[in-house]
């Protein structure tokens, strides 16, 4: 009997937890991880927030010691450059072709760039080495321009600030993550921002960056110039589809398209991630989602369908993003925003906006009450019926309007 | 300094399938009743170090709200991720219903 060789290419959580369920399922055959950055997986969403203003420590899904002592060869530093489906094997940038009988494209995805920006001091926030050179210019710069009010840009926003830095944030919409939260929501982000003296200027984009004595001077759409010590550029992200795209595996929603077992077109290919977009049997359709705890959740399914299981992945989807002492949290997929039910009040800054259809809770958006968000992710794809009256009674416990699985559990 | 009972609660305020956050010698407590059974735990996630006592409890589990870690409230052994634990402080309840705490 030949051992089984599983190859894991992405350095990220995905793949780290697909190693690690690999081996909790059971799986004794050849694991490797092959990564592209020199640093075993962590955990992305602290680089721009807790290791910016903090200790820059890394936080790991595994313990480096972990994948000698559960017989997962990392490959670090490596990248994957061709992929041979009808061989099944994979060709690294050290020449090598390594032999599967499973892989796994977890190669996530890359800060979109733009034109004309970039060069020393202008920064893309992806992987823990673009942390590190943002972390240490962050400590000298006095005003930073950030280009893109997301996740990224509001959140390196709110980290600057707490260090001192005089932060003004581009976004051509009309508020911070518009189209994630609705303008209501993104208006409250606003203020929130303004408040600690962030200058964001909605509806405007940068134009031209030119290079000063002192810095930047950027040119803004309405023709204004802003100087600035550094850049941050943050519009979004492109999926590293290449490897399976030049293979032939079929993409969608620009990323690699994968079924609800995260089986891609080619056989024993599979992928997870953001990189994935996969069919979801709960919504009938393909979604591909970038955020950690949907990666996380993905490469464990991963793992199990390769370890003989046959599981769809049909999980709630669920994000967090925490700026200055607010906890932003989203699970489900919101509807149209000017429909959405409220519990809490906008003003008070403690509020969860649920989009409900039919007595049926489709998501929630929520700052500072993440109980609602894991109460409103219990109930998603479990059978229930609310009322908006019902949801917008803070004196009504979300719990009591869960259906008793506990006890029918036990009976 | 260890073997110091320190009074955390009275037993009749934390009703089964409840927990609290209360400190206890400076240190800060996660109480849980599991049945009747009382746990403290330290009250910080072993993720990043958030406040558990925001989080839910369904009366075997507990989920820490900020990034959903799942650990079993029995055991305080992570359920997922499984390759964590929570920290435990020896604790017993008096024939008072006194919950008291030892956090060393």
């Amino acid at each position: 009997m030949t051992t089984k060789r599983c190859v894991l290419v992405g350095g990220g959580v995905a793949a780290a937890s697909a190693a690690a369920h690999l081996r909790k399922r059971g799986f004794d055959g050849d694991v490797v991880l092959v990564g592209e950055e020199t640093a075993a997986p962590y955990e992305r969403p602290p680089l721009s927030k807790e290791f910016l203003t903090g200790p820059p420590e890394l936080v790991r899904p595994l313990t480096p010691d972990w994948y000698a002592a559960n017989g997962v060869e990392l490959r670090l530093g490596v990248r994957a450059v061709a992929l041979d489906v009808a061989g099944r094997s994979v060709g690294l940038s050290t020449g090598e072709r390594l032999g599967y009988d499973d892989l796994v494209l977890a190669t996530g995805v890359r800060p979109r760039r733009l034109s004309g920006f970039d060069g020393e001091g202008v920064h893309y926030l992806r992987t823990a080495a673009d942390a590190g050179r943002l972390r240490a210019e962050l400590a000298t710069a006095r005003r930073i321009a950030i280009l893109g009010a997301g996740f990224i840009g509001c959140e390196v926003a709110a980290s600057a600030t707490a260090l001192g830095t005089q932060v003004t944030l581009f976004e051509p919409e009309p508020a911070p993550l518009a189209r994630v939260l609705g303008a209501a929501i993104g208006a409250v982000l606003m203020d929130i921002h303004r408040e600690r003296g962030v200058e964001i200027r909605p509806g405007e984009h940068v134009t031209a960056l030119d290079r000063g004595r002192h810095g930047f001077v950027l040119t803004t759409s309405r023709g204004d110039r802003v100087e600035a010590d550094l850049v941050v550029v943050g519009i979004g992200s492109v999926p590293n589809v290449e490897l399976g795209q030049d293979a032939g595996l079929a993409v969608a929603n620009g990323g690699l398209a994968v079924d609800e077992y995260g089986r891609t077109s080619a056989p024993h290919v599979y992928a997870a991630g953001d990189v994935a977009a996969q069919h979801h049997p709960r919504y009938g359709t393909r979604i591909r989602v970038e955020h950690h705890d949907t990666a996380v959740r993905q490469g464990a399914n991963v793992a199990a369908n390769l370890a003989g299981e046959v599981t769809p992945f049909e999980e709630a989807h669920w994000f967090w993003s925490d700026q200055y002492e607010h906890s932003l949290q989203s699970t489900g997929r919101m509807g149209a925003f000017d429909s959405v039910v409220l519990r809490g009040r906008l003003a008070d800054r403690s509020f969860s906006a649920f989009s409900l259809v039919d007595g049926r809770i489709q998501g929630v958006i929520s700052l500072n009450r993440p109980g609602d968000v894991l109460a409103a992710r219990r109930m998603l794809f479990a059978p229930h019926e609310v009322t908006a009256e019902q949801l917008a009674d803070e004196s009504l416990p979300l719990k009591r309007l869960m259906p008793r699985t506990k006890t029918a559990s036990r009976a | 300094m260890t073997g110091q009972w320190q009074e955390a609660m009275q037993l009749d305020e934390l009703w089964e399938g409840e927990m609290a956050g209360v400190e206890v010698g400076g240190e800060k407590v996660l109480l849980m009743n599991i049945d009747g059974d009382v746990r403290a735990y330290r009250n910080r996630c072993p993720h990043q170090a958030w406040a558990l006592d925001e989080g839910d409890f369904d009366g075997e589990t507990l989920t820490c709200s900020r990034h959903l870690w799942v650990f079993d409230a029995r055991s305080g052994s992570g359920v997922n991720p499984d390759n964590c634990r929570l920290t435990s402080f020896p604790c017993r309840v008096d024939e008072d219903g006194t919950i008291r705490v030892d956090v060393g």
